[in-house]
């Protein structure tokens, strides 16, 4: 239930299982003040006799050389690949952008608000519940899905493009998209289609 | 193009994952440039989904104005703590980020803020000044991996040169970079709190800003002024207050500055509650002898009665998406437990099964409703009070606070993200205090001292 409310969650699970504790929080405790009884004379303890620490003499840490630190060269290409999914996405994209082939005017929707393909990618990923998919016939498949985000940023027309093979795969890639309100209005444009893949990969 | 993530199953607190099944997955973008004759893109994924990593630089001051650095500093900490209290975002300390501070895009250099150590995704930076008594603020959220076309959002705020106005161009800038990056949902950074503060004998209204900045006081009545309730346009507030009559419910027009005129009646008349549409109060009221929940228009004619049994009927609340269903606190079979019904009465439906449920707010998107329980009530097997959020359609519960002590009045944030409520660790009602938390029970932080009870957070 705590995958319904409106946050993002980390990754979703069905939640059948037991969702609190069984304990209910205890009632506050009141105790009565108790008035300390004095301590009996063979309480007080001695003390015991004094004696000097024994003192050991520091050792000197000898100092480590001083070495000339190599100075790394600056990468020349992009650093990709290394960094969370949302990052990889948008690596994706600047390889995208710095190859030759993508002039200035052929800019797509992609390049110019990649914060909203973000924005797409991570709510459809969120609301995915891979634990709807059967792992025995979904591991290692894909499934492509297509859907138009209208003005408002509210997906329609959600079909399946490409069918893994595993129905429970494809819907629950469907059930993904079609749980998800709203990316938000569209930054520019009424209507654009997007096409998303899912993949199930075993470890 | 395409690069290989390992993630496993995140055991989320309170919850049990399916299996423990790690997932592997491919994270693959592909852009098409046209697709059946409509612009389109085309993305693969997933899971794992991090947070937005967001970094708020401090803003650069371009006057010399005295009053610049102070106003400045009030700003930078109050858009900081609206994106780190939003729930939606990774936020970058403070101590992460570079040392530069950019004050437009042509001063910003975003591979040094999308590099490690702040490794952000996206970063808000500006500049803050003063102009001829005017305080003129420009806001820049830029997306830090995208080279050719960062920018997301750019914004010029002008107001007077005050502390308050500060502050609230940081919450209006806070709410639009939350509105585009949430997917369309708006913040709740200008939303305001209402709630009665405990002052001796007397208990007067209050209002403050979400984060328990700015609080002042609504009324000053000299009397017991219980469970305030904001219209949801903001323009009144309807509270409870015991006067010559007993409890009466009274209204305070917000946009007048006084009281207005709201008919009494006989009996104890107690927790009004708005309708969505603004035109209607249900509260609940003895004037038959019974406490029972009536429904009036907002100056406190055409009175009907809608619920008809014996045992008191208090605290209703309606469905804020639909107006059609009121949820309540019956004591008609006993101790008083959570129910649901019809604005006309009909299709009563109880929702808790035992123990001592009370004050019930209701979900934003219609879809929870939050409670205090007890669910041991009573000798023998005494237990605390805490806030539970149900769900309606399933009956399903979560509880959100344990341990803490007495817990009561929860209410909803208008983006269904944030719950208000009240606390007192010893359980003395002096020392009760207003706490908010997100939905889910994390990020606990009090927002006054002691003295606070009964919140309610506005609608927008």
């Amino acid at each position: 239930m705590v995958s319904s409310l409106p946050l993002p969650p980390t990754q979703r699970t069905l939640d059948t299982g037991v969702l609190t504790s069984e304990a209910p929080s205890p009632a506050p405790v009141i105790s009565k003040e108790r008035t300390e009884p004095p301590p009996s004379p063979k309480e007080i303890a001695i003390p015991e006799k004094i004696t000097k620490p024994i003192k050991t003499a520091d050792k000197p840490t000898p100092t480590p050389p001083k070495h000339v630190q190599p100075v790394t060269p600056p990468p020349t290409k992009a650093v990709t690949g290394e960094t969370a999914g949302i990052r990889i996405a948008q690596a994706t994209m600047e390889l995208k952008n710095g190859t030759a082939s993508v002039s200035v005017e052929d800019r797509t929707f992609g390049e110019r608000f990649a914060y909203y393909v973000n924005i797409v990618n991570s709510k459809v990923a969120q609301n995915w519940y891979t634990a709807e998919a059967d792992p025995k016939a979904s591991l290692g498949k894909s499934t492509t899905i297509v859907f138009d985000i209208n003005r408002e940023g509210v997906p329609e027309n959600v079909r399946v493009e490409t069918r893994s093979g595993s129905p429970t795969l494809d819907l629950s890639a469907m059930r993904a998209v079609q749980r998800v309100d709203g990316f938000g209005p569209l930054p520019q444009g009424n209507r654009i289609t997007v096409e998303y893949t899912f993949h199930l990969h075993p470890q | 193009m395409s690069s290989l993530k390992r993630t496993s199953l995140i055991r989320r607190a309170g919850l049990y994952c399916f299996g423990p099944i790690p997932v592997l997955f491919t994270v693959l973008f592909a852009m098409v440039s046209t697709l059946h004759a409509q612009e389109g893109f085309k993305t693969e994924t997933s899971s794992g989904v991090t947070n937005i990593r967001i970094a708020v630089a401090d803003f650069k001051p371009l006057s010399t104005d005295p009053q610049t650095a102070s106003l400045k500093t009030t700003f930078d900490a109050t858009l900081y703590s609206d994106l780190a209290n939003a729930g939606i975002f990774d936020i970058v300390s403070k101590s992460l980020l570079p040392q530069s501070t950019p004050g437009s895009p042509a001063d910003i250099s975003l591979q040094q803020w999308a590099a490690p150590p702040s490794s952000a995704a996206m970063v808000a930076f500006g500049s803050f000044a003063i102009q001829s008594d005017k305080i003129v603020c420009s806001g820049y959220l830029f997306d830090a991996k995208n080279l050719q076309y960062p920018q997301v959002l750019a914004k010029q705020y002008t107001d007077v040169v005050t502390e308050d106005a500060a502050r609230q161009i940081a919450h209006r800038f806070a709410d639009e970079i939350i509105f585009r990056l949430s997917g369309g949902s708006q913040g709740i950074a200008e939303t305001k709190i209402y709630y009665v503060k405990i002052a001796g004998p007397d208990k007067e209204i209050w209002e403050m800003d979400y984060d328990g900045a700015n609080q002042h006081a609504i009324t000053h009545l000299g009397t017991v002024s219980l469970s305030p309730r904001i219209a949801p346009d903001n323009s009144r507030l309807a509270f409870s207050s015991l006067g010559r009559d007993g409890f009466q419910i009274r209204m305070y027009s917000l946009i007048l500055g006084r009281m207005v005129n709201f008919s009494s009646t006989g009996g104890t008349n107690l927790s009004p509650a708005w309708a969505p549409n603004g035109k209607d109060l249900a509260f609940s009221s003895s004037r038959t002898g019974d406490p029972e929940i009536w429904i009036t228009d907002v100056n406190g004619s055409l009175a009907r009665r809608i619920t008809s049994f014996r045992g008191p009927d208090v605290s209703p609340v309606f469905n804020p998406r639909t107006g059609s269903q009121i949820a309540w606190i019956s004591g008609r079979t006993g101790l008083p437990q959570l129910y649901i019904m019809d604005t006309d009465g009909s299709a009563v439906q109880r929702m808790t099964d035992g123990g001592y449920a009370t004050s019930p707010s209701w979900s934003p998107n219609g879809q929870f409703l939050a409670f205090a329980w007890d669910r041991k009530y009573g000798p023998g097997a005494p237990g605390g009070q805490d806030i539970y959020v149900m769900e309606i359609a399933t009956k399903r519960w979560i509880q959100l606070t344990h341990d803490t002590g007495r817990c009561d009045f929860p209410s909803w944030s208008p983006d269904g993200r944030h719950i208000v409520y009240a606390n007192t660790a010893d359980g003395k009602a002096a020392h009760m205090k207003i706490w908010t938390m997100l939905a889910d029970g994390t990020q606990k932080r009090a927002l006054t001292g002691a003295g606070g009870d009964m919140p309610n957070w506005s609608w927008k």
